[in-house]
């Protein structure tokens, strides 16, 4: 085969060198600006009251490890695949199980709903067969055969990762081990754009918020997390200061900055319009690696599974940690928030999902005050009751 | 990782890199100090809409289980 025609002057080693001081050229220009660190700039904010954020409904049903969670636009339902081959969406309300959808494989890593009601399903047989990502419309009629009307989407060179629809609801965007991510045409499964960059298995991506354009995140074990734009296929920025593999990256809801989950036992914060890292979420004590990460709602909190069985719940802007959940008795495979931001969902491992909300301190105190009403009024019983 | 090592795949990886390094050191940047205040000022924002962080009256919580109440 020839040799691909080299441009006049150009050898693999003036590239090489080219290639060098490119790189040094940017660590240089985004050094410039590194005038201040964000917890900095972040000691004018006040520091964030106790956390009342507690595990308050566990939802029982999977046979086996949780491998994925999302919760319905509609905020009361999500959905959970799980690793004994069934997808379950749940009403996260009344803990009823509203549909239990058995798939033909064991291997269902990911699942996400759809704006609009219908369900994406990622799905990759036992001996690497399958690759495909899967849509199945959703319908509140239990009777209906739902896994019968499953129709394939994407396909990859090898497993599928993680999926997302993109807000229409039309087209999907899909990250694969074969270190590409994909966008597909919904209704007519064909491929309208591939994204090359990463030179390992991508293992996560995330769409920006709507109002920022048509932008994504994706990140692999390169240990690099890169900014694609989706119409052109273009890698546009690229970040590379994890030490391990990225399992997860999350946009901040402005859409501004994004975070990463890491098998190095940290999570980071990246600014994308001064283009570099302004935060590193980690303990001495965090040993474990983080598999999935979220925000709240006004990205002051950013929440994190972990292997060793935790969540922590991190101050975004001033780096330190807020609090930690514990209940889990396995990895916590993902952790979602709700849509309106209300609540907490978390899979694990443990074949568990839980739901954690916090209750504001008013109401607290009103629970302790009827709490000792009603103590009080026994006592007062007993006491006479034993007069007489 | 699909491609194999190859000299013409060499020199067109090495290509793609510094058209890709190109790209990338040409974009616009602001201050880290401009870009933390921004981050800042949207969590500020929307502090008080944000119910993992403010806490919800008990009465409004969706997922309570509607007991009947018992008076003594």
């Amino acid at each position: 085969m020839a040799c691909q025609g080299l441009q006049k002057g150009e050898t693999l080693e003036s590239l090489k060198r080219e290639s060098e001081t490119l790189k040094k050229k940017l660590e240089e220009e985004r050094n410039k600006l590194n005038d201040v660190e964000l917890h900095q700039v972040a000691e004018k904010v006040e520091v964030l009251s106790a956390l009342s954020i507690k595990t308050r409904r566990v939802l029982k049903g999977h046979g086996n490890k949780v491998l994925c969670m999302d919760w319905c636009k509609d905020k009361r339902r999500m959905v959970s695949s799980s690793q004994d081959g069934k997808v379950i969406v749940w009403d996260a309300f009344t803990l009823n199980k509203e549909h239990g959808v058995p798939l033909p494989c064991t291997w269902v890593l990911a699942c996400a709903y759809a704006p609009l009601r219908s369900l994406c399903l990622i799905m990759n047989g036992y001996l690497g067969l399958d690759n495909k990502c899967s849509v199945i419309p959703l319908s509140l009629d239990k009777n209906e055969n739902l896994a019968a009307k499953k129709k394939s989407v994407a396909m990859h060179t090898n497993y599928v990762s993680g999926c997302s629809f993109t807000n229409s609801d039309m087209q999907l965007l899909t990250s694969s081990g074969d270190g590409t991510c994909a966008l597909w045409d919904v209704e007519s499964g064909q491929l309208l754009q591939s994204f090359h960059g990463h030179t390992a298995d991508v293992l996560s991506l995330d769409l920006a918020p709507s109002e920022t354009g048509n932008t994504f995140v994706s990140g692999g074990c390169d240990m690099k997390a890169n900014v694609w734009d989706m119409r052109s296929g273009q890698n546009i920025q690229s970040f590379e200061s994890h030490e391990s593999d990225i399992n997860c990256v999350k946009y901040y809801p402005s859409g501004d900055a994004f975070a990463s989950a890491s098998d190095d036992a940290t999570c980071r914060f990246y600014d994308l319009r001064a283009d570099r890292e302004v935060a590193v979420y980690q303990k001495d004590s965090i040993i474990f690696g983080a598999s999935t990460c979220d925000f709240s709602l006004s990205g002051r909190l950013l929440f994190a599974g972990y292997n060793d069985y935790t969540i922590n719940v991190w101050d975004v802007l001033k780096g330190t940690r807020a609090t930690i959940l514990f209940g889990h008795e396995n990895r916590v495979s993902r952790v979602r928030v709700s849509p309106d931001g209300t609540a907490l969902g978390s899979a694990s491992w443990d074949s568990t999902l839980r739901v954690s909300w916090s209750f504001s301190t008013g109401s607290n105190y009103i629970f302790r005050f009827i709490k000792l009403l009603f103590w009080v009024n026994s006592r007062l019983v007993l006491e006479f009751t034993v007069a007489f | 990782m699909s491609s194999k090592l190859h000299p013409s795949n060499n020199i067109t990886h090495a290509r793609r890199t510094v058209n890709q390094l190109r790209i990338e050191a040409s974009i616009e940047r602001i201050k880290v100090s401009k870009a933390s205040a921004d981050l800042m000022n949207y969590c500020t924002e929307n502090a008080r809409n944000d119910p993992l962080l403010t806490g919800i009256p008990a009465s409004d919580n969706p997922f309570k289980e509607k007991k009947p109440c018992t008076i003594l």
